[in-house]
């Protein structure tokens, strides 16, 4: 690591002992840091780090992780190494970019190490693999440990994809203010940088406070820095808040009220989200799932297993949750200027299918009008045919008041007059179609039923969202998507609900779930 | 020869000088005969063409090179084919219909439809300034698309079109944008969305007439937005609230008068403001939709400094009402109180001490006395209008002052006092210029008071006996001598009467309108001494008037063809008759024919067929 190349280290107001044996220990040796929990509990926070956005969330979490040492013996130590050395780093970047710009030997290390790392899993599974192959009916109790295993490194990459890329962000951002031709880097930055790391991990980009550099920023706050940073800090916040004021405009969320999760086009486009471990079949809801589990075993059929997976996190955090559009240039992408936030899970779905996506049904009765989402189609269908008010220009409407809004916006237009004879046989078309749709609606009940379930009650269905989200983006069809193919196609997973909930911290926005597994960092 | 000397000297100029000096139609009838050149001068000033035969049209419009009305209103037959007729003759001929013509009356022509009406329309366009559909039944969406192509029309008046729905207001809003006089009366299909349309289009409105309209305060929104607009009437809109009138208050800053009367579901909040908004209203008519005038609105009522007409009809008036109104309004021309319970003498006295220019004043109300009367009197010198329906209280005291000193008195109305007697109308016979009296219901005048009057007033054109028992043959043979300018007469259930009566009736040559119901005494030869005399007639009533024979009838039927309206319920007409009074009488547009008890279905049939689609409202019961 670059720790010692970093200028100034006597700049920091903390005690001079951690402050420069911290960077020491984390380049060699782990070992040194492993003292009592209690410590790491006080270095942590008097250390704030980068990654620690909530740090009640996060001490928690710290618990629950050191409860459980047989797994990850060394987490606790990890942590506060990630955090310490995270925090060091970003201390070091927002220095550098004061003073020299960002460092790209420092990003060179990161990802070497990242290679390093994505080698050692492949390695990993490949064994993982093999061993199932020879030996295929061995103990299960052997898989929950792999898969912590893999878990455990898949985890621990994407904390430092992340934090190699949002540890570069602030210097960019801190050079827009002295550098002027880097201006139009950070869109791009931002572009380029979150969906690879998505892309890399899960399809997933996270995301806490909104901004990455705001909540760099938020951290930087603690007056125990030196003079020239907490100046430097004032410039920077005058000059997000101005951008963020600008935001969210239809909604109006402070911009750090909520978190915005960014799910991939495959994962949106994905007919179905839950998916059997066993024989991989694809359901669209989670019940749905569990329900066809109870037939793989009298293992499934227990009431444990069969009732809705709890997550902690969610009771605890309240945080709102906000999507984004995967396409680069939506007005519905966090990197839009006027970014404007989905709501739910099901707005993204439709968000995307009626603006990025090809118009595939078309209506049967005009065959004229195209929709990309079935439900528009169907509510076109309702009306399709009933557009009696006709104007002189050839529009058709379906509301009289619609039409002489358009009369009197157009200059010349009139309404057509329809005679008599031909009003009679419209109405007669009308009734036919209202038998038509009498007939369908029978089809239609199930439609409505499953959109009916995102909008039903209100904190059950955040609580359904949530655990589709998660299960969505760790679904195998993902990690098939980033080149992971035998992971889930020759290894099925009993304890696939396990994986699911350990990952549900990462989604909720406790980065302490994600520390817990970084024990094969170093 | 010194005949032709006088003659000489009155030059073309002159003559057409002396021509537009005349207004009543009966004397430019007779200008018109006097000699060849006064004839001359005639055809060549007249603008204005009423035509009772279509078959004359060509010829008339031929003849007078200046016509630039055409009234086809009481002409029946008014269709399609008589609409390319009169284009393909004028086309020919230089002296063609369509050029010169800038206003078309075609009241009533239900026959012209959308074909008809826009050859007319197409050929006269751009000239075309004023056409008056109403009654038109048969006007619907596609006849004002026919008519959206006068595009320079200013006056359209569509009363009573009941088919046309906001389709055809939109395309007349459209194709019509200069419009500036609007009437809608009664076209009932128009909704909201129509008139905001029209406001949209339409900016230079001035004059809008929507009453009996289902329309609500969103139209009065929309209204709101005509900076143009000087004149409303909203008569008859229950659906409009206060809502609709605040906004009525915030726009039209042009606004002189408004009519909100009927409209049940304002109160004096809105109307006050109406009144905050616009402060030199000259006309108010808001009867009939408020209980009770509370004192802010009289508050505002007097800062009205221009207000001619103020109409109350049927509002519950306190002392406090009166005490406010004139003391304001020095300038009222027309005060109407109708209906108004509770109104006293002291209220009166009040009410007319300031006003010395009132003109109209509406006072039916039955607490009135001869006190009440003098004030008036007093006051108002100038009074023209006068209506003391149903005032019981009042006596030949106040007949007498009426006579003394309101000279300029043209139109009373007593019907239903029963103070009214025969010496009363001897001090009122003193009133020379009136014009029309209403004496209904007043049982205690005879033939001696009627005589007093016809002696007298000799101007007198519509006279009410309505129920007036004491009325005799002898009454009639006063007024028909002297009264000649009688138009309107009614005679009916004036027991009295016999044959005759309506041999002096007869005399009347004038008379247009006469309604004779109940007439037990009248036989076929006074019906045919009636219709034989008065060749002008165009209404007639002769509800169960039982006695009259056929013979009566062959008299309608030969004499009167100019008839348009016919009342012939509880007659006793024969099938015969029937179908000949119904062929015969070619301009008949409206017949009643309730209760025939020796008329057959098939003679019903018959008759109905013979007046072949002329027709165009029959009552059949």
């Amino acid at each position: 690591m670059n720790v010692k190349e970093r200028p100034s280290v006597e700049n920091w107001t903390k005690p001079s002992a951690i402050v420069n044996e911290l960077p020491q220990n984390t380049s060699i040796n782990n070992q040194s840091f492993n003292s009592t929990n209690s410590q790491q509990h006080q270095q942590k926070c008097v250390n704030p780090s980068i990654m620690d956005y909530n740090l009640e969330a996060l001490s928690s979490k710290f618990n629950q992780s050191s409860e459980n040492p047989s797994f990850l013996p060394s987490s606790p130590c990890n942590q506060t190494k990630i955090t310490n050395q995270d925090d060091v780093q970003m201390n070091q970047m927002l220095q550098n970019g004061k003073l020299l710009g960002w460092d790209p030997r420092a990003m060179l290390s990161n990802l070497s190490f990242l290679e390093q790392k994505i080698h050692q899993l492949q390695e990993l599974l490949c064994m993982i693999v093999g061993q199932r192959n020879q030996m295929y009916d061995c103990p299960e109790e052997l898989f929950p440990q792999q898969q912590q295993l893999i878990t455990a490194d898949l985890t621990s990459i994407i904390i430092q994809l992340i934090s190699t890329a949002s540890s570069l962000l602030p210097s960019v951002k801190h050079s827009l203010s002295t550098v002027s031709p880097l201006l139009g880097q950070l869109p791009q930055l931002n572009g380029v940088l979150c969906p690879s790391t998505a892309n890399t991990i899960s399809g997933l980009h996270l995301q806490i406070n909104g901004d990455p550099m705001q909540q760099n920023v938020g951290d930087l706050k603690p007056s125990d820095r030196s003079n020239p940073v907490e100046q430097n800090n004032s410039s920077i916040e005058v000059h997000e808040f101005k951008e963020e004021d600008n935001a969210d405009e239809d909604e109006h969320l402070s911009p750090g009220s909520y978190e915005i999760l960014q799910l991939e086009k495959e994962e949106i486009l994905a007919p179905h989200t839950h998916f059997c471990p066993i024989c991989g079949k694809g359901f669209k809801r989670d019940a749905n799932l569990r329900m066809h589990m109870r037939g793989h075993g009298d293992e499934y059929k227990t009431p444990a297993s069969l009732a809705k997976p709890h997550k902690e996190a969610s009771s605890e955090l309240v945080l709102l949750k906000r999507y984004s559009c995967p396409y680069a240039g939506c007005k519905r992408n966090k990197d839009h200027r006027k970014f404007q936030p989905l709501k739910t899970i099901l707005c993204v779905k439709n968000h995307y299918k009626r603006t990025h996506c090809d118009k595939t049904y078309t209506c049967s009765r005009c065959n004229a009008k195209k929709f990309s989402v079935l439900a528009d189609l169907k509510t076109h269908e309702k009306h399709c045919g009933r557009d009696k008010w006709l104007c002189s220009c050839g529009t058709t409407f379906s509301r009289k008041d619609k039409l002489f809004g358009h009369i009197s916006l157009f200059q010349g237009h009139t309404p057509a007059i329809i005679p008599l004879e031909e009003n009679k046989g419209l109405s007669e078309t009308l009734n036919h179609a209202e038998n038509l749709e009498a007939v369908s609606k029978v089809g239609r009940v199930g439609f409505s039923f499953s959109t009916n379930d995102f909008n039903g009650n209100d904190i059950q269905g955040m609580v359904d969202l949530k655990g589709n989200i998660e299960e969505a983006c760790f679904s195998p069809f993902d990690f098939d998507a980033c080149n992971l193919g035998p992971f889930h196609q020759e290894s099925p997973q009993p304890t696939f609900d396990g994986l699911g909930s350990s990952f549900s911290f990462l989604i909720s926005g406790d980065m302490s779930a994600v520390q817990s597994g970084t024990n094969n960092i170093g | 020869m010194k005949r032709c000397r006088i003659l000489s000297l009155l030059t073309e100029d002159l003559l057409i000088r002396i021509r537009t000096k005349l207004t009543d139609d009966v004397d430019k009838k007779s200008f018109r005969l006097v000699c060849k050149s006064f004839y001359r001068v005639d055809s060549l000033s007249r603008t204005r063409l009423r035509v009772l035969r279509p078959e004359f049209l060509l010829d008339l419009l031929a003849k007078f090179p200046r016509v630039e009305i055409v009234d086809l209103s009481v002409c029946p037959r008014v269709d399609d084919w008589m609409a390319a007729l009169m284009l393909t003759v004028g086309n020919s001929d230089s002296m063609c219909l369509t050029p010169r013509v800038r206003s078309l009356v075609l009241r009533r022509a239900s026959g012209l439809r959308h074909v008809g009406l826009e050859m007319l329309v197409r050929a006269c366009s751009s000239r075309l300034e004023m056409v008056d559909m109403s009654y038109c039944c048969g006007f619907g969406d596609r006849e004002a698309q026919a008519l959206s192509c006068a595009m320079g029309l200013r006056d359209l008046r569509l009363d009573k079109c009941l088919n046309v729905t906001d389709v055809g207001l939109a395309h007349i809003a459209v194709g019509c944008g200069s419009l500036e006089r609007l009437s809608l009366k009664w076209c009932s299909e128009i909704t909201d969305l129509g008139i905001d349309l029209l406001t949209k289009k339409c900016l230079g409105l001035k004059y809008l007439d929507i009453s009996y309209l289902e329309v609500t305060s969103e139209s009065l929104r929309s209204i709101a937005s005509l900076q143009m607009l000087e004149s409303l009437a909203m008569v008859g809109s229950p659906s409009v609230d206060d809502a609709g009138l605040h906004f009525l208050g915030d726009g039209c800053p042009l606004l002189k008068a408004i009519d909100i009367s009927r409209c049940k579901g304002i109160s004096s909040t809105g109307l006050c403001s109406v009144i905050k908004g616009h402060r030199s209203l000259v006309h108010l008519n808001a009867s009939h939709c408020m209980v009770e005038l509370s004192s802010t609105l009289l508050h505002w009522l007097k800062d009205l400094k221009c207000l001619n007409s103020l109409i109350f009809d049927g509002a519950c008036v306190t002392e406090n009402t009166i005490q406010t109104i004139p003391t304001g309004c020095k300038s009222l021309v027309e005060i109407g109180l109708g209906k108004c319970s509770w109104l006293t003498d002291a209220d009166i006295k009040l009410l007319v001490t300031g006003c010395n220019n009132l003109k109209i004043l509406n006072l039916t109300c039955d607490s009135i006395t001869d006190a009440s009367i003098s004030t008036i009197v007093e006051n108002c010198r100038n009074l023209v209008c006068l209506k003391l329906e149903s005032c019981n209280l009042i006596t030949e005291k106040s007949l007498e002052m009426l006579g003394s000193y309101c000279m300029l008195l043209e139109e009373l109305d007593l019907t239903e006092c029963c103070g009214v007697i025969d010496r009363a109308l001897n001090h009122l016979s003193r009133c020379s210029e009136l014009q029309c009296l209403k004496l209904g219901l007043c049982t205690n005048i005879s033939d001696k008071g009627l005589s007093y009057i016809a002696s007298n007033c000799t101007k007198i054109s519509e006279l009410d006996l309505y129920r007036c028992p004491g009325i005799g043959d002898d009454g009639l043979s006063a007024l028909s001598s002297s009264c000649k300018k009688l138009k309107k007469l009614n005679v009916s259930y004036c027991n009295r009467l016999t044959d005759r009566g309506m041999e002096h009736i007869g005399k009347l040559e004038e008379l247009s309108d006469l309604e004779m119901r109940g007439l037990k005494g009248i036989t076929g030869a006074g019906l045919m001494a009636v219709v034989a005399g008065c060749e002008r007639l165009t209404q007639l009533d002769l509800k169960h008037c039982e006695n009259i024979k056929d013979s009566g009838f062959w008299a309608v039927a030969c004499y009167s063809k100019d008839l348009r309206q016919i009342n012939l319920s509880y007659c006793a007409i024969s099938d015969l008759a029937l179908c000949l009074v119904m062929s015969n009488l070619t301009c008949l547009q409206d017949a009643k024919l309730v209760h025939l008890i020796n008329v057959s279905v098939g003679g019903f049939e018959l008759a109905l067929r013979a007046c072949c689609g002329r027709l165009k409202k029959v009552n059949v019961k």
